[in-house]
């Protein structure tokens, strides 16, 4: 399970950005170049061809407006904010950043240790699983090898974050989360991983949920 | 001279900065923090010390691969206030229910790609944004919408033929689409927005048609297979096309009657 490959999706993004650039409003010979040499996107380019141009009315190009005073608002001020907490993450997990030494004694940050209860909520909903499941995912409780790259992606994508940081999160060591609460005598320790399988077989799925994430 | 791009086109040639921004980029090489702040904060194009986009975007990765967090902290903001402004312009409030947050959504997405920037899948994908920020946003727009779903409706599974018997006879859509390209005066500017957000009304089927034959000027229907035509993009017969064209005509002749 390589993480350096090229993806089919990769592939096609890269595809749709030449398409895109490759001039300001598509015609009929830029589609023909692009379907010709991409059938099996075919249909996918010409959707993009038809969004260009119903989108093309008012093109956000700068400074054709009349310039006004640009200030942070509170959008930029949040992204900003979660942009500054992306960047730290991804730096304190200790993989190569840009051609950084990689950090090995810097712990592995844990991407589900910032969602509140609704974020936490929103991610079940999201992954079509439950929190019992997600509860899992948190904890470190399944084992990497045994997910799919296709389960992973979509944990990146839900979560928002690099592909890398929740890959980072799955390999390190499974944790008991600070400050929850337990009613044993002793602090309870990190039990062996479970398969991806058995995780989603032991969750209280449904079946629809159960076949949703193992076909990932 | 800035590090060449490393993103390749379906040629295998590298792509390149235009040398505008290359010459820019120079230029701001030599600057202080201080006075790249300032200018990046500055949205007027006329103004000489305007900083394009496409050489704020290679500032902030090129800050980030050298681990600048000052400079990034100086630039970012005006950055994603400015790609802010742009979203605007696009998506009003209004517009939409939630555009506020589709907005917001779209520029944390776009921040990610600077930290997903030199990483395994999205190595090297700010390149594009370095060539040509404007075309590059739009794109990255138009995903993020489609993805989320906001304009799934529309792009939904069209159904295999159409026998409606709507007429066959002349059909103005079926015309070329002069103008389109280039708007040349601001009349014909108003008159496209408004012909494209008649077009955009119309139900899915004939919009594709619509747009294929008469925006993009692809052929209804050729009787060499090799030929890419509306039909073929859209897996109909030739004679479909020209029932859902005739159907757009008629609707987009009620509107202008409306209008």
């Amino acid at each position: 399970m390589t993480m350096n490959q090229t993806t089919p999706t990769t592939l096609l993004r890269d595809v749709l950005y030449e398409f895109s650039l490759a001039k300001a409003m598509p015609d009929a010979e830029l589609l023909d170049e692009y379907v010709r040499r991409y059938p099996e996107h075919a249909t996918i380019l010409t959707d993009f061809a038809i969004e260009m141009v119903l989108d093309s009315s008012k093109d956000e190009i700068e400074g054709t407006a009349k310039p006004s005073e640009l200030t942070v608002t509170p959008t930029v001020s949040r992204v900003m904010s979660r942009f500054q907490n992306q960047l730290f993450a991804v730096r304190s997990s200790g993989l190569p950043v840009a051609g950084r030494a990689p950090n090995l004694a810097a712990p592995v940050a844990n991407p589900f240790a910032m969602l509140d209860r609704k974020a936490f909520r929103d991610l079940a909903s999201g992954l079509r699983a439950n929190n019992v499941f997600i509860a899992k995912l948190r904890d470190r409780e399944i084992d990497p090898e045994t997910m799919t790259d296709g389960f992973r992606h979509r944990v990146a994508e839900e979560l928002k974050v690099p592909l890398d940081l929740v890959a980072a999160h799955f390999g390190a060591r499974s944790e008991v989360r600070a400050g929850q609460y337990y009613k044993a005598e002793g602090k309870p320790t990190a039990a062996v991983k479970q398969s991806f399988q058995e995780a989603v077989l032991t969750s209280g799925l449904t079946e629809q949920q159960q076949q949703y994430l193992m076909g990932l | 001279m800035a590090k060449p791009l490393t993103k390749k086109d379906r040629n295998g040639m590298l792509y390149a900065r235009p040398m505008a921004i290359e010459a820019a980029i120079d230029v701001a090489n030599q600057q202080n923090i201080d006075c790249l702040r300032r200018r990046a904060w500055l949205s007027d194009i006329d103004d000489s010390d305007f900083l394009p986009m496409e050489c704020l975007v290679h500032l902030i990765r090129d800050a980030l691969r050298r681990g600048d967090e000052p400079t990034v902290n100086a630039l970012m903001p005006a950055f994603l206030a400015r790609s802010e402004r742009m979203l605007t312009a696009k998506i009003p409030d209004g517009g939409r229910v939630n555009a506020a947050e589709i907005r917001e959504n779209i520029l944390s997405d776009f921040s990610l790609l600077f930290i997903q920037d030199g990483r395994d899948d999205h190595s090297n994908v700010l390149d594009f944004f370095e060539c040509r920020f404007a075309r590059a946003f739009k794109f990255f727009r138009i995903d993020y919408l489609r993805r989320e779903g906001a304009r799934s409706a529309r792009l939904q599974q069209l159904p295999a033929e159409d026998d409606g018997r709507a007429s066959l006879d002349e059909n103005p859509l079926t015309e070329p689409r002069e103008g389109w390209q280039v708007a040349a005066t601001q009349e014909q500017v108003i008159f496209q927005g408004e012909l494209l957000e008649a077009i955009n009304n119309l139900p899915c089927d004939e919009r594709r048609a619509v747009v294929l034959c008469g925006v993009l000027g692809l052929k209804e229907e050729s009787e060499d297979p090799t030929v890419t035509t509306a039909a073929t993009l859209c897996g109909v017969t030739g004679r479909t096309i020209r029932n859902r064209l005739a159907r757009a005509a008629k609707r987009l002749s009620q509107y202008k009657e409306i209008k």
